[in-house]
């Protein structure tokens, strides 16, 4: 163990030294990797702000059944027998809400008594509320619709509305730009890959005569390698490092601008810096991206050397 | 410790280096290889410290066979084998103590201990003062005790020297002669290639090459 933490000891000093003596060559990579990352950044920051919002709607389909104002309260109830009928296999819970529940709900719920008071009669008509599980696809998305519009046909329906096919939406549009975000990812971490290998690739030659006299000396290729590793891994843990702080910045102004948009609609939505954990698994991502660069390079022009 | 049996080197159908060499070198013996430049004396070095595999034959090192060593074991081997070269080899950006250091710190040796050796190597060369000293600040005989206490800091079982005085002047030579004879005498093996005559003149073992062939053994 000793032994192992000295040679590791060794090898982080020998790549700090020669990090030390081009320090603007190290730093100029180091702006090049970190404009490479902060673009997935940015994007996984985003992501992580909406996926919990997306995840909290419901996604399973409701489709909201609107009588008539003058339909009868028996022919009202019994519509769920058609209801059922129409809905054959699927599964489906069919709640009947009276006009009556209606307006008590609203008035509880909204706080809206006093001006609900001022109109006097009921103006809400019975409702059915047919909650159908999730459908999972474009296919099955389509069967809603059709099922919403054959319960539009039935007698004493006066509007029909499908709920939450636009969250339904939201949660495929979110999984393109998943993917989207992942190829991006996956195209500038091998950017990284090159770039990083490279700057290996220009140490290594730098290093040439050091190299060749540690070989002769008894060094191992782990010896060699080692603190070139180390060197790539850094070069990886600052820039994403500075990615990620160029990212936390720049949430400032784009939450300026969301902020004005998200009063529209009455939210205080806002975009929050990623958490803690997953700061530290980008800044991982972006040291072993590194060490992949090095790794690559290093066995590849050592290898040229001998 | 060393020998050398039926040993051929070709590097292309048309370049022989070495040509059915055979002799060998017992623990402790002090041996000269002389011979022109073009004779094989490089190729028989690098052949010892396994920077080259023979064609044909055998060479065999501490009891191992250097024709069938593996990769792996080629550092291992490295490290009971003190090398010299013509061109001292020293890096230059970094002071003569760490130069003398980097054989102890690349077998994992705690630096305290590395630097205490290499100190001692350093005296040991007469260089114990210059420690401090950038490689290109020193004089090329100077450099060259460098070289032979980086040879010798990890205590090798054997000294390779390849033309360790071609570019020394006589004073600087025989010092750096003296240093190996020293080695020597402590029971280091050494084979010093070399076309000085006056370190040839004194040597107690001479093997000539010529063309790639073992002409004369004395």
């Amino acid at each position: 163990m000793t032994y192992w933490f000295r040679q590791h000891r060794y090898a982080l000093a020998a790549a700090l030294v020669h990090l030390r003596r081009s320090p603007g060559g190290f730093l100029f990579n180091i702006l090049v990797v970190a404009i490479a990352l902060a673009l997935p950044f940015l994007g996984v920051t985003l992501l992580d702000n909406v996926r919990p919002m997306s995840e909290s709607l419901s996604v399973d389909p409701e489709i909201s059944v609107f009588l008539k104002q003058d339909t009868p309260r028996e022919q009202a109830e019994g519509l769920a027998v058609l209801l059922r009928q129409t809905v054959k296999d699927k599964q489906a819970r069919i709640i009947f809400t009276p006009r009556e529940k209606a307006f008590d709900n609203l008035k509880d719920k909204n706080g809206l008594a006093d001006v609900l008071a001022t109109l006097g009669d009921n103006p809400l008509p019975d409702s059915y509320v047919l909650k159908l599980d999730a459908f999972r696809n474009a296919q099955a998305g389509g069967d809603v619709d059709a099922l919403a519009e054959q319960i539009r046909q039935l007698p004493g329906v006066d509007t029909v509305q499908v709920d939450s096919a636009w969250v339904k939406r939201l949660a495929a549009l979110l999984n393109i730009l998943r993917l989207a975000l992942l190829l991006l990812a996956a195209t500038l971490g091998t950017v990284v890959v090159a770039v990083i290998f490279n700057t290996i690739r220009l140490q290594v030659m730098t290093q040439r005569e050091e190299i060749l006299v540690s070989k002769l000396i008894g060094a191992t290729d782990s010896f060699i390698h080692r603190p070139f590793y180390y060197t790539g891994a850094l070069l990886g843990l600052c820039a994403g490092a500075l990615a990620l702080g160029a990212v936390t910045l720049a949430l400032r102004p784009l939450n300026t601008a969301i902020a004005e948009f998200a009063k529209l609609y009455a939210s205080e939505f806002q975009l929050a810096p990623l958490p803690t954990l997953a700061v530290a698994g980008l800044l991982a991502l972006s040291a072993g991206l590194g060490l992949i660069g090095a790794r690559l390079s290093v066995k590849r022009h050592t290898a040229r050397l001998n | 410790m060393i020998e050398f049996r039926n040993v051929s080197k070709h590097y292309s159908s048309d370049v022989t280096a070495l040509r059915d060499v055979s002799f060998t070198v017992n623990k402790g013996e002090l041996v000269f290889l002389a011979g022109p430049s073009g004779a094989g004396k490089s190729t028989l070095m690098k052949m010892i410290a396994a920077m080259e595999r023979p064609s044909a034959g055998q060479v065999i090192v501490n009891g191992q066979d250097i024709s069938r060593i593996k990769p792996v074991a080629v550092p291992f081997l490295r490290r009971n084998l003190g090398l010299i070269f013509q061109q001292q080899r020293l890096l230059t950006d970094r002071t003569v103590l760490a130069n003398v250091m980097l054989p102890l710190l690349v077998t994992g040796a705690a630096h305290s201990q590395a630097e205490q050796r290499a100190r001692a190597a350093l005296d040991k060369v007469g260089l114990g003062d210059r420690a401090g000293a950038q490689p290109l600040a020193l004089s090329g005989g100077e450099q060259q005790r460098v070289s032979i206490a980086r040879a010798i800091v990890n205590r090798p079982q054997v000294i390779l020297a390849d033309e360790p005085t071609a570019n020394l002047d006589r004073a600087s030579a025989n010092k750096v002669l003296d240093a190996l004879k020293a080695f020597n005498s402590v029971g280091v093996t050494c084979l010093i290639s070399s076309h000085d005559e006056v370190m040839l003149d004194a040597a107690a073992r001479v093997i000539h090459l010529n063309q790639g062939q073992v002409e004369v053994q004395s």
